[in-house]
């Protein structure tokens, strides 16, 4: 466990393999939800707080109770309930504490249940962390940095994308490939240009 | 002079330039830097160049065709496209691939997004990283400069896999006698067409010199042997920086509008290309650097636009 | 009742990846080869179908508030008799497909069926329509696929297609998959707009 595994973690979960842009996992939100900044800000901040909460749970779930009692088959169903349950107690505190976030977030909370980034970040934890049904040293620590690092990828790949198709909504860009289409090949071009950050080493 | 592109509300002053003028204005001075390219590495680089510009210029008049949108061939902006791309390719790669290459940064770069003026991506580069990540072997096999075809690396890629570079004198290095694209080798070529294009007030000097001067900093900092032992002239000097600093980094449709906004993107850019060749697995970031700024640009315009005359602060 | 109709309009007039862009992260992720994409959406299909009915047949004992969740349990257990069947029989499938098995839980097709249709729907017409989105989710991945493997390596399901072609490796990228199904979707209004 040292500083160079960490920044292989976060270049690596926001440049190279950005959870949008090169895993597809969330894309579904990141099409539906980037026509503007400020929709795209608070959905993406919703989902950062949910993935770094849940791959912190799910570690505990995954290490306390389907290891010992040899349930690993069971990690689909336990994650994704993990999952509804914490957004469901985020979105009861959320709106009973912070009515003004809650606004500002509300309506895309039950959305991320749904919201494959979620349960993609817990499935990979679970996958690079764990060897052999046994936690790697330090894994705990790191499953929780990846969800850090996935969430600020999410974000960032969000935020450009929003900004983009402000000015692309100005754009003169053919009928046929409008919304959808477009924001695809934008995309493209994105996640082509994340390659750069390919091969890194420290 | 220098003032011509800040961005305000009315009213404004006409100031005789259009389109066209600054687009051939741009590929006028890239000339010198393509005649060293040709000179450098013989026929096969013309042809290069050449068979890049017909195809953008033929994609342009196919797509506005069918899509009944006006031909606007004469702009200047196809041409150009072509010209960057050809300039950003090794010397011996195949035919097909400036074709090909030129086609897509047309195609998906530019007509895709509505045409001149609405893309996000500088359709050059994005050609370029779509025929790196295609084609990868025949874009990084350069040739040394001369007639005989010898393979080489380029300074940077020999730095990259550990060899020496001595070989290298400033000098060789300034005129262009180093392997490499066709038209980034001729560092001097390529800074003649910048002054050029400063004295007609094409471009502005807050991108490249922000873009340089990080780039720079950077590369001496994070120095070989130890901090602040960089050789950043070397730097500098190598790749496709001069060439993308000044005239692909400046591209006015993908680049901020404001000062401050240009400022902030170019020191985004000389970030990123320093960091990609310090520690990522390309030798040369200039590309991916000024292409994910792109990708950054319209956030960047959101957050530094200038307030509207009357109305209240600034958000 | 009539059960044609509700088969033939997964396929083509609401194909859940062209018209409705539902479930685009597994189509995305797996398309890079045919085999890889047949072998999605056979799992995808399985889980409809299961999904779908069980979903029809508990609709009424169901508490509508808590629907969503209930229907998630259903969905995951079906995932997870598919991860467990392809774990055992097809082991080579299951390390391509990597994550992106157990990501059918949240796949947007599945919930989207359960919640739109089988949620109030009777057994035959939910056990149709499943198998009509799952047909209809293979084949536009498999076109998909068809489109990336043969550009990016020349090949379909293995086979040399095109021996002199240089095949673009980006394809086989994640850039690519982006591209091909951002060009797919707008060739598909193109064609929509055309005959309308």
């Amino acid at each position: 466990m040292n500083a160079g595994h960490f920044l292989a973690i976060f270049i690596s979960s926001i440049f190279v393999s950005n959870v949008i842009l090169s895993r597809f996992l969330g894309l579904c939100s990141f099409i539906a939800i980037s026509k503007e900044t400020r929709p795209a800000l608070a959905m993406s901040s919703a989902v950062f707080f949910v993935i770094v909460m849940s791959s912190a749970i799910t570690w505990v779930v995954y290490n306390y109770l389907l290891i010992p009692f040899d349930l690993a088959y069971l990690r689909t169903i336990s994650f994704i309930l993990v999952i509804a349950s914490c957004v469901q107690l985020v979105e009861m505190v959320v709106r009973k504490f912070m009515p003004a976030l809650y606004r500002m977030f509300g309506i895309y909370l039950p959305l991320i249940t749904v919201n494959c980034a979620v349960l993609g970040v817990a499935v990979l934890n679970t996958d690079m962390f764990f060897s052999k049904g046994k936690p790697l040293p330090g894994s705990f620590i790191f499953s929780i940095f990846q969800g850090v690092c996935v969430g600020i990828g999410y974000t960032l790949a969000m935020l450009l994308m929003s900004a983009i198709r402000e000015r692309l909504e100005y754009s003169r860009v053919p009928e046929a490939v409008r919304e959808f289409p477009i924001a695809f090949v934008t995309a493209s071009l994105m996640s082509l240009s994340f390659m750069g950050f390919n091969g890194f080493r420290f | 002079m220098g003032n011509k592109l800040i961005v305000t509300a009315a009213p404004h002053m006409h100031a005789h330039q259009s389109t066209a003028r600054i687009m051939w204005g741009v590929s006028l001075a890239l000339l010198p830097a393509g005649a060293a390219g040709v000179y450098l590495f013989g026929y096969a680089a013309l042809a290069v160049i050449g068979t890049a510009v017909a195809a953008a210029l033929a994609t342009e008049w196919l797509l506005q065709k069918m899509t009944r949108r006006q031909v606007t061939l004469l702009d200047g902006s196809a041409f150009l496209t072509g010209l960057l791309l050809a300039y950003n390719l090794p010397s011996g790669v195949p035919l097909w691939m400036p074709a090909v290459g030129s086609f897509f940064a047309i195609a998906v770069g530019k007509q895709i997004f509505g045409g001149l003026g609405q893309n996000i991506f500088n359709p050059a580069l994005a050609a370029r990283a779509f025929l790196m990540a295609s084609w990868p072997a025949y874009m990084t096999s350069f040739r040394a400069p001369g007639f005989d075809a010898v393979a080489s690396a380029t300074p940077l890629s020999a730095l990259k896999e550990g060899h020496l570079r001595q070989v290298y004198s400033y000098l060789d290095l300034f005129l262009g006698n180093k392997g490499g694209c066709i038209g980034e080798v001729c560092v001097v070529g390529l800074l003649a067409g910048a002054v050029f294009l400063f004295l007609k007030g094409y471009i502005t000097w807050h991108i490249p010199v922000s873009y340089l001067f990080t780039t720079g900093i950077l590369h001496y900092v994070f120095g070989p042997s130890g901090l602040f032992s960089g050789d950043w002239l070397f730097y500098l000097l190598s790749g496709g920086l001069v060439l993308g600093a000044f005239y692909m980094a400046t591209d006015y449709v993908t680049s901020p509008l404001t000062a401050q906004g240009q400022l902030i993107y170019g020191t985004g850019c000389g970030l990123l290309t320093a960091v990609i060749r310090l520690w990522g697995g390309y030798p040369e970031g200039t590309c991916y650097a000024i292409l994910m700024m792109n990708a950054v640009s319209p956030f960047i315009d959101r957050y530094t636009r200038g307030r509207i005359y009357g109305t209240g602060k600034m958000r | 009742m009539k059960l044609l109709p509700e088969f033939l309009k997964g396929i083509i007039k609401q194909n859940p990846i062209f018209v409705l862009a539902l479930g685009l992260c597994p189509v995305l992720a797996v398309s890079t080869s045919v085999k890889n994409a047949l072998g999605m959406g056979a799992a995808a299909t399985f889980v409809l179908v299961g999904s779908n009915c069980i979903v029809s047949l508990i609709k009424k004992a169901v508490p509508d508030k808590i629907r969503i969740p209930c229907f998630i349990i259903v969905i995951a257990t079906f995932v997870t008799i598919a991860e467990l069947v392809m774990k055992a029989y097809s082991p080579a499938l299951n390390r391509a497909l990597g994550i992106y098995v157990s990501l059918i839980v949240v796949n947007c097709v599945v919930l989207g069926r359960a919640e739109a249709f089988a949620s109030h729907r009777t057994l035959p017409a939910s056990l149709v329509d499943a198998l009509g989105m799952g047909v209809g989710f293979t084949l536009g991945l498999a076109l998909i696929s068809a489109v990336r493997e043969l550009l990016g390596s020349g090949q379909l399901l293995g086979y040399t297609i095109l021996p002199g072609f240089q095949p673009a490796l980006m394809m086989a990228l994640p850039p690519g998959a982006l591209l091909v199904i951002g060009g797919m979707l707008g060739f598909f209004n193109l064609l929509k707009g055309r005959r309308e």
